[in-house]
């Protein structure tokens, strides 16, 4: 470990060269269970409206399937797909080599065999019934060693950084790598012990599954966009100080909003309004990374029709808006009286982390592959297939389940309503979401395909610093360094 | 009931805690001075301000 001062100045390529092994690890795990969560999700969404599919086979039943979508979609698809991201974001932020060449691709090992274990245990049947950690709780211990090793690796690298100053990715990604172990294993602490007793365990389940979104989730998703928009377009952020007011914002208010989640339950009503207010003081934080993205896009908005990587991650930038200002709501309780045990919620739920994170990952994804294999991709005509579907099918899926759940919520609260006449008039939107999904997963299909061809090197190559070098008599290259 | 209120609320203060610790860490190191060169840390020789560094393949 050389001081910054004296050690050389790494170029990208030898950074990005660095991060080859790990983070083409994390990303094509995260592409496979992206598609085994896909297909755990539309067996689900089936289900509901037609409960005899596969009905034969108790461990397809509903009960299992919907948390094994959820597991295989947070720790596999999600939280692989971010590690990836994290890692070589933390390597270019603090230009430095990507530590542990072997410690930390067996990491992603690892966490697979872990994913596989929980995603199996609950088709066993050895649910938690926990929602978002029905996973059994050995698997602490194994995210737990995996996370340990990230954190090293993320020290080391920011302790030898190059540069004085620290952007704000690297805090977002800071907090996000420090705040997820503690949050998990308190957790499980919490849930499978009697540190908390009885109804008490609901309000640490809804602080750990809030948190998974606010302190580990977002932030990554958060300093992605920070770090690609200004990247893509070449114009750094609009107000940085905007910027370092949001992350200081975030990390002091979304900590405490985990309790909306139990408006009207059995738990005291100060706890509850505790969760409403932090929920609603997320505002100050969404609103300045609001303007502070828009304002930097604005003049730039034409670069979405040239590069894949902005489509997704503006995209997604959106909706995070979206999301956030539709949870403030939400969290209000007269809101809260009509949308909540409703789809309505699943629509948020997907909103966020489909619209928002996983969006934003398939634009980080796209801009950081070619980067590491030195590949292009090779074929636009399946990214932007990718694209649409996965655009137009998360579109479908929010109104849809939005306006079911409204209804349902209104009818629900109505007790002239019988019950069975709620379940019929929801089967439409769920056959609305059925198809949403089936779009959604044809997206997944062709990102698929696009990274095994990508893994095969099959695009063009590609060996400039900014990767757009247009070789003579080759097909599918771009013209070279020009902004 | 009351241990596991001193532990969440413990929970949450040394959360809170560390975010205070941390921006105050970040004044004195002067991360807040000079905001435009911040954002401008991110660009250099290689992709300068100005170049577009993503676009479809074949574009």
């Amino acid at each position: 470990m050389q001081p910054a001062e004296e050690r050389e100045r790494l170029t990208r390529i030898q950074i990005d060269r660095s991060c080859r092994q790990t983070v083409v690890w994390y990303y094509a795990s995260a592409v496979f269970w992206l598609l085994v969560g896909s297909a755990l999700a539309l067996i689900a969404s089936i289900k509901l409206h037609t409960p005899e599919f596969l009905a034969d086979w108790q461990w397809l039943t509903f009960g299992r399937v919907r948390p094994a979508h959820l597991a295989a979609m947070i720790y596999g698809w999600g939280s692989m797909a971010g590690v990836g991201t994290l890692l070589w974001l933390e390597a270019r932020l603090t230009r430095n080599r990507l530590p542990f060449p072997v410690l930390l691709p067996a990491t992603a090992v690892i966490w697979n065999l872990t994913v596989a274990f929980g995603v199996v245990a609950i088709l066993a049947g050895y649910s938690t019934s926990i929602e978002w950690i029905e996973i059994p709780p050995a698997t602490a211990v194994l995210f737990g060693f995996c996370i340990a090793v990230v954190i090293a690796a993320s020290v080391r690298m920011f302790r030898t950084r190059e540069s004085r100053h620290t952007y704000v990715s690297q805090w977002y990604l800071f907090g996000a790598i420090f705040w997820f172990p503690l949050l998990y294993v308190s957790a499980q602490i919490f849930l499978h012990t009697p540190a908390a007793k009885g109804a008490v365990k609901a309000a640490a389940n809804w602080w750990f599954a809030h948190n998974v979104l606010g302190l580990w989730f977002t932030p990554i998703g958060l300093a992605t966009v920070y770090y690609l928009i200004p990247k893509v377009i070449g114009r750094p952020v609009h107000s940085y100080h905007l910027s370092l007011l949001g992350f200081w914002t975030l990390a002091i208010f979304y900590n405490w909003a985990g309790t909306h989640h139990l408006i009207g339950g059995p738990l005291p009503a100060w706890l509850i309004t505790v969760g409403i207010v932090g929920s609603v003081m997320m505002f100050v934080p969404v609103v300045t990374v609001a303007v502070n993205h828009h304002m930097t896009m604005v003049g730039n908005f034409h670069h979405l029709k040239y590069s894949p990587t902005l489509r997704f991650v503006v995209y997604g930038a959106m909706c995070y808006t979206a999301v956030s200002f539709q949870g403030s709501l939400q969290s209000l309780r007269t809101v809260n009286e009509i949308s909540h045990f409703t789809h309505y919620t699943i629509a948020h739920a997907h909103l966020g982390v489909y619209a928002f994170f996983t969006m934003v990952m398939f634009g980080a994804m796209y801009y950081v592959t070619p980067r590491l294999l030195n590949t292009e991709w090779h074929s636009a005509g399946w990214i932007r297939l990718h694209f649409w579907t996965t655009a137009v099918g998360m579109a479908i899926y929010w109104l849809g389940l939005t306006w079911a759940g409204w209804e349902q919520g209104r009818m629900m609260n109505d007790p002239r309503v019988p019950f069975l006449d709620i379940v019929r008039y929801t089967v439409p939107w769920l056959w609305s979401r059925s198809a949403a999904g089936i779009l959604m997963t044809a997206g997944h299909l062709s990102f698929a395909w696009l990274f095994w061809n990508m893994l095969r090197q099959r695009g063009a190559y590609l060996p400039g610093p900014t990767l757009l070098v247009r070789e003579p008599g080759r097909a599918g290259a771009a013209a070279g360094g020009e902004g | 009931m009351a241990p596991f209120y001193i532990a969440l609320w413990g929970l949450a203060a040394v959360l809170g805690a560390t975010a205070v610790g941390g921006l105050v860490w970040s004044i004195r190191r002067g991360e807040f001075d000079n905001l435009r060169e911040g954002a401008a840390s991110i660009f250099d020789d290689e992709e300068p301000i100005g170049t577009v560094t993503d676009r479809f393949p074949g574009v």
